[in-house]
Formats: C-alpha cells, structure tokens, sequence
C-alpha cells in the first residue's frame, strides 16, 4: 500500500513543527525542488533510513551557522562546539524518529539515527528522485530531504 | 447556475477584496482572478490570462462559488457594442468573441475529451505525437491543483516524477525541478510521453492541454 502524500508531508510537519517551536516560528519553507542527479549535504546531517510502507531515506542538513543559532535559541549563551552541532542534529533526528515510530507504528521501520558532517561516512544510493525542502531562519539555510526508492511507496 | 458562454462580463468582489490577504491560489488561477475587471468578457479574460477557455469556465465557477467574482450586468449600448464588433448579433447565444483555440490537428482531437482533470485514458501505445513543446512549470502547476494543499501537490509531484525514468530526463538535460516557476521546456516526445503516462499512473488524471507551451 502506497504512502499517501499526507502521510509523506508528516515527515516534514514534524521537522517544521519542532524547528518552530525552538525557532519561536521563524523557519521558512522555501520553495521546494525534484533532484534527479545530486543530494544536497550542509555542513551537519542527521539521517535515518526508511523500510516497510515507505522505502528510502530522510534526513535534515544544516550550515554550522543555522545551528549555532538553533543552539543558542535553545540553551542560550552556553559553549557552542562540534559537539553542539552534532548534538542538535541528534535531537532533531531523534525528534522525527520518536514521532514518525509513533504515527506509523511498526509498518514503517526507521534505523538508527546517522549523525555526519559534511558527507556519509558510508555511500547514499541517488534514488531515482529526492525531494528538497529548503528552510531559511534568519537567512541562514537547513535543508530537509526526503529520497523515496520507487512513487509505489 | 446558468450556462455560461463566454461573454459574460465579471467583476471581482467585496468578499474578495476582504478575503485576498487569506486567499491561496496557484500562480496561474491568480492570473485570472486578477484579469476579472469588469470590463472584459470572460472569453476575452481567459485569452489575456493565457488560459484555455475551458479551464478559465471551470475556474470561473469556482470563484462565483466563493463569491470572489460576480457578473457585471451591462448596458443595452454595451451589450451592442460587442455584439456588433463580433458580427454576431443575432439575439441567441453569442459566441466568444476571440478565437480561442488555434484548430488543433486530428491526431490530437482524441485528447480532448479528458482536459480538465476529468479522468480518461490517453492512447498509450500510439507512440510520441509532437504537439509542441510543453511547459515544466504548468505541468508542476496542474498536478499541485490536484491536491488538496500546494504542500500535498508538490509531493504528489514527487511522486509523479519518481515514475519518470531517469535516463530520460538526462537525456534533455534535466537535473532538478523547482516546484514553483520553473522555466524549462520539455522538447521531446519520449519525455513528454514518459511524464504523461507517470502523471496517468499517478493521479489517474491525462494532462490538460495547457500544458503545452503557446507560440
């Protein structure tokens, strides 16, 4: 049984939703591309790969300065560092994972959590599309990344 | 609702004005909202707005259905004036006062019947038929009208394009889709046909003719 669109887009509400809500509502979704030939990396990215009712992989990317930001909307002025940035990327991922695991249940297995910088640690097959979702916060770019392995999922 | 032909004149309305700043429209649908001034027919609306007559009708029923246009009575001088300038004054329906459609070849007449979203099925095995080129951004836009937000529409897209064989979009040298306002133009048959039969697939819709870029 296919994923309906609803259900792909909760993917990105989720994300959207726990950017806001450290953000105080200031991401905005850019408008969004079809890549054939590339996939998008920033300077940290927290993927999880997809199996089950959808096949593939999401994952967020950000630039060091979007998470210095986020961090500092989130703890304030505390130390900001490599760690810092792995750290978010770890709670957002984790964010997405906990509520995706909870709306899909077990039709729709998620993996662990890979936390990276700058590229995989292991190679990303290019499905035959991938969705970008930019997200612009104080001008300052993340990306959201949805590649599906077939439009039957 | 009565039937409508063409040459009624449309205004937009208070509710509009009132609603616009909460209003969520496609770039194209815009375009002809905001051409309703209350001078122009709707045929002469649709031609300024590059619209096929059928889509602007279709769309004109919605926005009276919203209440965001009304129809502009007219005067008897006026009603004459344009009767006239079409030679057409004959005291039954007046026909669309523009030409609307360029004829269209016989190969392509079949298509037809399934503009507007209406579900059909396009002849599938009868090869490429060149109708001209077709335009990225209205196939992007036409599928987005088929959801129920742009969010779901611009998936929905996704899935469309994913069916597409990849080999095929290199070959014309595409290598991403914006989803809003994308310019290129799809030349070939093969990819045309490719992104026609996924569109199929995908939402059991056949693109609309607008889809195909005007001279």
């Amino acid at each position: 049984m296919p994923l309906p669109e609803r259900d792909i887009y909760y993917f990105i509400d989720v994300t959207l939703t726990y950017l806001n809500k450290i953000t105080a509502n200031e991401i905005v979704p850019r408008d969004p591309t079809i890549e054939f030939q590339s996939l998008v990396f920033s300077a940290y990215t927290g993927l999880l790969h997809l199996k089950g009712s959808a096949e593939g992989f999401v994952y967020i990317t950000a630039s060091v300065p979007f998470l210095q930001q986020l961090y500092g909307s989130r703890y304030g002025r505390g130390r900001f560092a490599e760690e810092s940035c792995r750290d978010l990327m770890s709670d957002v991922t984790n964010v997405i994972a906990h509520n995706v695991r909870k709306r899909f249940g077990p039709a729709l297995h998620l993996s662990e959590p890979h936390i990276f910088s700058t590229v995989p640690d292991d190679p990303i097959e290019m499905p035959p599309a991938v969705f970008v979702q930019p997200l612009l916060w104080r001008k300052e770019q993340a990306y959201f990344v949805l590649g599906l392995t077939s439009s039957s999922t | 609702m009565n039937i409508m032909t063409g040459t009624e004149v449309f205004r937009r309305t208070a509710t509009y004005e009132r609603e616009a700043p909460t209003i969520r429209l496609h770039a194209p649908q815009w375009k002809l909202l905001l051409a309703f001034d209350g001078q122009r027919s709707l045929a002469e609306v649709a031609l300024s707005a590059s619209t096929p007559f059928a889509e602007a009708l279709a769309q004109a029923e919605t926005f009276l259905e919203s209440d965001w246009i009304a129809e502009q009575p007219i005067t008897l001088e006026e009603y004459l004036k344009r009767a006239s300038a079409t030679g057409n004054f004959s005291g039954g329906i007046i026909p669309p006062s523009v030409v609307l459609h360029e004829p269209k070849p016989e190969a392509s007449r079949t298509e037809t019947k399934a503009e507007n979203g209406a579900a059909g099925h396009p002849p599938r095995d009868t090869g490429p038929v060149s109708r001209g080129p077709m335009r990225l951004s209205a196939i992007v836009d036409y599928i987005v009208s088929l959801a129920e937000t742009i969010q779901l529409g611009q998936l929905l897209a996704y899935r469309v394009f994913l069916r597409v064989p990849p080999e095929i979009l290199q070959s014309e040298d595409i290598v991403s889709i914006h989803l809003v306002d994308d310019t290129s133009i799809v030349r070939t048959g093969a990819l045309q046909k490719a992104i026609a039969d996924a569109v199929q697939d995908i939402t059991k819709r056949t693109l609309p003719d607008s889809v195909y870029a005007t001279a």
